[in-house]
């Protein structure tokens, strides 16, 4: 390690002290019980990216949702949310990795419904960023339907799943912030069934990474 | 109306007298003139000799002229007399090709390669043993490959219509269903039946009948130049339809007129694509494709009018006309035909008994985009002299192997009514339902309905349109009562074979194209996903993947189901 680079490691370590110390000063500052709603908008790229590939010719997609959260003196929040994703790509068959298109119209719309707990930083240098990190469980619903499906062709089921977030908030106003984060989510028990094209690509899980970025309105 | 008819008659003959004027002096064996009346329909008839070994089908397909011109070699599997067929490595120059001929037979004569042949005939003399010389040609650096060529005939078991009450094989594919999905039913795609031909267009035949003797021995006399009514099938072309035939090729008489003179072809163009929801007898799998009927197979009327010394066809008729079909645009190329052989062809192609001159064009053809469907053989309670009993179909277990050519046994009706899983496994309420003459092996890869008569009677047959054989089949009377054949009166007949069941994977593989999917092998593939498991879990050897499932393999798949 170069002289500069120690120099540079030893300021980032003063750093987070002095922001941790700051941090709890801060908290003692802050009201017990806030509540805060935000509206949503993530991009997630699905874990089954072979049968998203396969069905819709893409696998990172949007979700539009929204949701309220409780902040503890500033600290420990828990928050509820629900998004939507709908798309429509088209019914395929896959061989020898080969996808075929059909031309049969084909509609996914998919509504997680997350409950998440975590913990809120606040580096005392950076006040106006407030680093968090949560994990959660969620009910997630997922409906596929299509042109010529019969009853037990078509899909409309919900099962849970579990996540696991991290980023960070940006205060604009005292009543105004917007966060950016970053989401992992596994959920098993809907894909993968045979016949389908996740059980035919090997892919069960609806989950993924997601870029979420939020408006939040509240202290 | 008596009177209309009558002068409706007058008419025709000077029609017909003035072509006959038109035609020339000079008469060859058949003349064909494209002026004829339209059929006279029979709707169902009780005919139920088209069945395998029925005494009608082996008497049949015994017809042959007085030339003995068919030999059987060492191989056990018969081959025509006077040539063999020879494929020469591409940089073997003309003079070393010659050179090869002439140190293995010193009589033998090139001929001029047919335009869509990638191989030459070499004639021979006729009492020369035609697999002797092939096996010396291959032996010759110049030769990528020699065979006699050998005989194949058509896998069907004919016999007698209407959808509701007689088409039990049409809804065991899930059509109904399948049409709701894709309503064009083929309409953009082509489908080449290489075949005994098809009756497409009505005529007259100006037709020198010869003597013959037949299977039983009887002798039936010539018959001298007769003319002949021959009418389309109207529910194959009826109802201006005419159009939706494409690049008619007939390689047993070398015209652009594959007249059928069988049914046999006919009947299979019908399961392929028969015109459906017209109110009329029967329908058809891919009711709106454009066929190519392509003459391969003679029928017993073609040996009599001097056509083919033979019933059947040849290996090299049957690669010229598959290449044929893929040079002038067919999608889907269906071969309801066959021939027993030895098993190991895939391991040994180049031996005698083999046919890598239609292994060679099958290859070609998928090369070229076509999926092509090949009958599994009827010979699964026949003993052949050489190969055993239950014998490989040569053109079958070469479809086995080539990615995009499927071979295609036989169900009959007893799948009718099965659901879930475990269908045909034998048990008491899911029976077995493989045709009792449909050939088994490791190269069946598909099943679909070719019926059977055992249990159901006539109710287990596959009806389509073709010729009443009361009018064509003179030759089936006593001899005394022998009298030349009528094409004009058609009827819905029921057949039974593997030559029965591959028209239905061809309708099903037209509309998937149609569909979008156009590579073959994909094709088979999907045909092979979301085929119906029969018998024994996975692949076996009675049904190969199992039943087409004609809506599942259009629907394809979704995310989660």
């Amino acid at each position: 390690m170069t002289a500069l680079a120690r120099h540079r490691a030893l300021g980032i370590l003063c750093g987070l002290c002095v922001t941790t110390f700051a941090a709890s000063a801060r908290a003692q500052e802050a009201p017990a019980i806030s509540l805060r709603v935000f509206g949503q908008v993530a991009a997630q790229r699905f874990a089954a990216a072979q049968s998203f590939d396969a069905n819709f010719g893409g696998n990172v997609d949007p979700f539009y949702g929204g949701g309220a959260q409780a902040t503890f003196r500033d600290r420990l929040f828990v928050e509820v949310g629900a998004s939507r994703f709908n798309k429509t790509g088209d019914q395929v068959f896959v061989s020898n990795g080969q996808v075929f298109h059909l031309g049969i119209p084909m509609t996914v719309t998919e509504t997680p419904l997350e409950i998440v707990a975590g913990y809120r930083f606040h580096p005392r240098r950076f006040a106006w960023l407030v680093p968090y990190a949560g994990a959660g469980v969620g009910t997630y619903r997922y409906r596929q339907t299509s042109a010529f499906a019969t009853a037990a062709e078509s899909v409309d089921v919900r099962t849970t799943g579990v996540l696991a977030v991290g980023g960070a908030e940006f205060r604009l106003h005292r009543w105004v912030g917007v966060s950016a984060d970053a989401a992992w989510s596994h959920v098993p028990g809907i894909l993968g069934a045979d016949p389908s094209v996740s059980h035919d690509v090997g892919e069960n899980d609806l989950g993924g990474f997601a870029g979420r970025f939020r408006i939040i309105v509240g202290k | 109306m008596r009177r209309s008819a009558g002068g409706l008659l007058l008419l025709f003959a000077i029609v017909i007298a003035g072509a006959l004027v038109a035609s020339g002096q000079t008469r060859s064996p058949l003349v064909i003139l494209d002026v004829g009346l339209p059929a006279i329909d029979q709707d169902t008839i009780p005919d139920e000799t088209h069945r395998p070994a029925s005494p009608e089908a082996i008497r049949r397909a015994g017809l042959h002229a007085d030339d003995d011109l068919v030999r059987t070699g060492a191989s056990g599997r018969p081959f025509s007399a006077g040539r063999v067929i020879v494929k020469f490595r591409d940089e073997a120059s003309d003079v070393a090709r010659a050179s090869a001929v002439h140190s293995v037979v010193p009589s033998g004569v090139r001929q001029p390669r047919a335009a869509d042949a990638d191989f030459e005939i070499v004639t021979i003399d006729p009492s020369e043993n035609g697999e002797a010389i092939a096996a010396a040609l291959r032996a010759r650096p110049e030769v990528a490959y020699a065979q006699a060529p050998y005989r194949v005939h058509a896998t069907f078991v004919p016999n007698d219509p209407h959808y509701a009450d007689l088409q039990w094989n049409l809804p065991l594919l899930q059509l109904e269903s399948a049409w709701d999905i894709q309503p064009q039913a083929g309409s953009a795609i082509t489908v080449a039946v290489v075949d005994t031909g098809l009756a497409f267009h009505n005529a007259t035949l100006d037709a020198n009948i010869r003597g013959f003797v037949d299977e039983t021995g009887a002798a039936h006399p010539a018959l001298g130049h007769q003319l002949i009514p021959y009418s389309a099938a109207d529910q194959i072309v009826g109802g201006g339809h005419a159009a939706r035939i494409v690049a008619p090729y007939d390689f047993v008489w070398n015209t652009t007129d594959p007249l059928d003179f069988d049914g046999h072809g006919t009947h299979v163009s019908g399961t392929v694509g028969q015109l459906t929801n017209d109110g009329i007898g029967t329908a058809g799998v891919a009711f709106n494709v454009k066929l190519m009927p392509v003459k391969v197979l003679a029928s017993d009327w073609d040996v009599a009018f001097g056509g083919s010394p033979f019933v059947g066809g040849s290996d090299e008729q049957v690669a010229l006309g598959i290449r044929y079909a893929a040079n002038n645009g067919a999608n889907v190329i269906n071969l309801s035909l066959g021939s027993s052989g030895p098993s190991n062809c895939g391991a040994q192609p180049n031996q005698d008994g083999c046919s890598p001159v239609i292994e060679s064009a099958i290859r070609y053809a998928v090369g070229k985009g076509c999926f092509v469907a090949v009958a599994g053989g009827n010979e699964a309670e026949v003993t052949d002299p050489k190969f055993g009993l239950n014998p490989t179909s040569v053109v079958a277990e070469i479809a086995s192997r080539v990615p995009g050519a499927v071979s295609v046994g036989a169900v009959d009706r007893r799948a009718v009514g099965q659901t879930g899983t475990r269908r045909c496994t034998g048990a008491a309420t899911l029976p077995d339902c493989h045709a009792y003459y449909s050939s088994f092996g490791p190269y069946i890869e598909l099943s679909a309905p070719g019926g059977s008569e055992r249990g159901f009677g006539r109710d287990g047959f596959v009806w389509q349109q073709t010729f009443d054989f009361t009018f064509t089949d003179t030759f089936l009377l006593a001899p005394a009562d022998y009298r030349p054949p009528r094409f004009d009166v058609m009827a819905i007949v029921g057949y039974l074979g593997t030559s029965m069941a591959t028209p239905h994977v061809s309708g099903v593989a037209a509309m998937l194209m149609q569909q979008g999917i156009k590579d073959p092998a994909a094709i088979e593939a999907a045909l092979e996903k979301f085929a119906i498991d029969l018998g024994a879990p996975g692949r076996d050897d009675t049904y190969g993947f199992g039943l087409v499932d004609a809506r599942a393999v259009l629907r394809g798949l979704g995310l989660a189901r």
